[in-house]
């Protein structure tokens, strides 16, 4: 009985039909940046070319001339990649300590961590680029990572913490009594145990830093510039370079987006921190 | 070294970095709020340095207070949230639920659905305004000139014409204007964001109890009741955390405003201080106090409701 009332024909053919559906609307935008950026600027806009056109590499092929691609690429590619390596660094030890040595205060400590993220980059944006334009840092590689990193070391912070709670602490306290030292302990078991969840904390860093849109837009002019600051700089076209464009915001969300599915079941774990099983 | 000591020490850093990250700029703009300070004056150049000198009290917060724009910008900033809130949530649910059950390419719809939520903010707003939502170039004008010209041709029709002539013409909806670019904002970003609570949603409901709703089936529980009563509850804590992770990104959402409609009404909290601290830094450090007590009494809010359910 319960089974012929479950399965329905909606629930054999109807169900699948519409999950692809849903799958496909949602990725049509990207399909359709993706298709736009093999147009010409001319053929863009024109209905007569919406799905049927001559397809075009010139696009990617001009990007360092109309927009001069790489130079963004490079500073995105060079903060994203130093920002995580630092957020890890100074969010290993953190969560190491947080979640083997918990103290009283630990608790009380992440919600504070996780409250600055709260706090709109807006209200100290003045002060912030106050401050760097002073000390001589403004539109450098250096303040960008630096920034970053800061804003997301709460999340790496949360994330790395919810994964080595998930380590038993029999192994950690083996260690201890081998008399391995604690660089030891986090090098020899912590970081084989835990590689999973580092990789995919650092991951993430990486995407919520390349995709980054307000500070690396408000702290750099041009020197150290990112993809962001690109694709905002170049937001009003109205309609004349559409191919251009398309193909310099396709080559700037692809990296990212390819690297996102293979991490996507990892990410929703670490994401809701722990939290969601 | 101490026992005790050592986790200190280890956690020292990066309570120090976020520490300062915190306290200097936040400190800087309470006191720029509280004097004058513009970047440009001919007639009082003693304004343009900040100095103890050009305090003014409560001044600053006053005329914040009384711009127009002010009340509207945060009416604007929470209509944005809640929606965006709501949309992602209820749609996340809807197709959790749908695409639970294995079915035959699962694997990949999941990746076509995650998909969105790895653009860039910048390009998600540009991609949106210009080429999809745009009342002439975008496919929104193209589809409405399409089906302006289908319903033209059939006026033409013998028999079934003079129906069709009763038709009005359609006209295409331009979202960079006052009203509809709030509409704008809603949409791209719940494009981004629906992704990510549809993934959550489905971790969660992979732990859901089938014996239990197998009972429910038995007793002649409907698809609604089931819904209503089993899965449901058994969602709330996913649902929090999905609202608690987007309130902090969203609060401070910018990059979509400002490229959706730049010099137009949409404003909200973060775009009101960047307008002022064009010119008036003290007004704007003052609205930056605002919209720090509004994210605190919302972190408040949330941290409450769903701090302890992390800590398990």
């Amino acid at each position: 009985m319960a089974i012929v009332a479950t399965t329905t024909k909606f629930s054999i053919y109807g169900r699948p039909v519409l999950a692809w559906i849903v799958g496909l609307i949602f990725f049509f935008p990207i399909f359709w940046l993706v298709l736009t950026s093999f147009k010409t600027d001319a053929d863009a806009v024109k209905p007569e070319f919406l799905f049927f056109f001559t397809p075009t590499l010139d696009n990617y092929l001009n990007m360092t001339e109309n927009y001069d691609y790489w130079r963004f690429a490079t500073n995105s590619v060079i903060t994203s990649v130093f920002a995580t390596v630092f957020a890890l660094a100074v969010g290993i030890p953190c969560a190491y300590a947080m979640a083997f040595n918990p103290s009283r205060a630990t608790k009380d400590v992440l919600m504070w961590m996780l409250s600055t993220k709260m706090l709109p980059a807006a209200a100290v944006l003045y002060p912030m680029t106050f401050i760097t334009k002073s000390i001589g840092l403004f539109d450098t590689h250096f303040m960008v990572i630096l920034v970053l990193m800061l804003i997301n070391l709460p999340i790496v912070i949360w994330m790395l913490f919810t994964y080595f709670k998930e380590i038993p602490k029999d192994i950690i306290e083996a260690g201890q009594m081998d008399g391995v030292s604690t660089w030891g302990e986090v090098k020899e078991i912590l970081i084989p145990l835990a590689w999973g969840g580092i990789a995919s904390t650092a991951l993430l860093c990486f995407i919520f830093c390349w995709n980054e849109a307000y500070w690396t837009v408000r702290l750099t002019t041009t020197e150290a510039a990112t993809l962001s600051k690109l694709i905002e700089g170049n937001r009003a076209p109205e309609g004349l370079f559409f191919g251009r464009l398309s193909a310099v915001s396709a080559a700037a969300v692809g990296p990212i987006v390819v690297l996102g599915w293979f991490c996507q079941k990892q990410l929703v774990q670490g994401l809701t921190f722990g939290a969601v099983k | 070294m101490s026992s005790r000591k050592l986790p200190r020490l280890l956690q020292t850093p990066a309570v120090v970095l976020l520490l300062i990250w915190m306290l200097i700029p936040l400190s800087m703009t309470l006191y720029f709020s509280f004097i004058r300070y513009v970047l440009n004056s001919l007639r009082r150049p003693e304004w343009t340095t900040p100095s103890l000198s050009n305090w003014r009290g409560f001044g600053n917060y006053e005329f914040v207070l009384n711009s127009k724009d002010f009340l509207f910008a945060i009416q604007n900033s929470l209509f944005i949230v809640c929606s965006i809130l709501f949309l992602t949530v209820a749609l996340g649910v809807l197709i959790a639920v749908m695409i639970n059950k294995a079915f035959p390419g699962q694997g990949i719809v999941r990746v076509l659905l995650i998909s969105p939520f790895f653009v860039m903010p910048a390009v998600n707003a540009v991609l949106w305004i210009n080429m999809i939502l745009d009342p002439v170039l975008g496919l929104q004008g193209l589809a409405v000139n399409g089906i302006n010209d289908l319903i033209a041709s059939l006026q033409g029709a013998p028999g079934i014409g003079w129906f069709f002539s009763l038709w009005p013409e359609i006209e295409p909806i331009s979202f960079r204007a006052t009203q509809t670019s709030a509409y704008a904002v809603i949409i791209m970003v719940t494009w981004q964001w629906t992704p990510f609570a549809v993934l959550i949603f489905m971790t969660s409901l992979q732990s859901e109890d089938q014996q239990q709703k197998e009972a429910a089936v038995l007793d002649g529980a409907g698809t609604y009741s089931q819904f209503r009563f089993l899965t449901l509850p058994h969602l709330s804590r996913p649902i929090a955390i999905v609202v608690m992770i987007q309130a902090i990104f969203h609060l401070s959402l910018y990059a979509e405003i400002e490229i959706v409609s730049r010099g137009n009404g949409n404003k909200n909290l973060p775009y009101l201080i960047g307008e002022f601290a064009n010119n008036n830094i003290g007004a704007a450090s003052a609205t930056g106090i605002f919209a720090v007590i509004l994210a605190n009494v919302v972190a408040i809010f949330l941290l409450r409701m769903i701090g302890k359910t992390l800590m398990e």
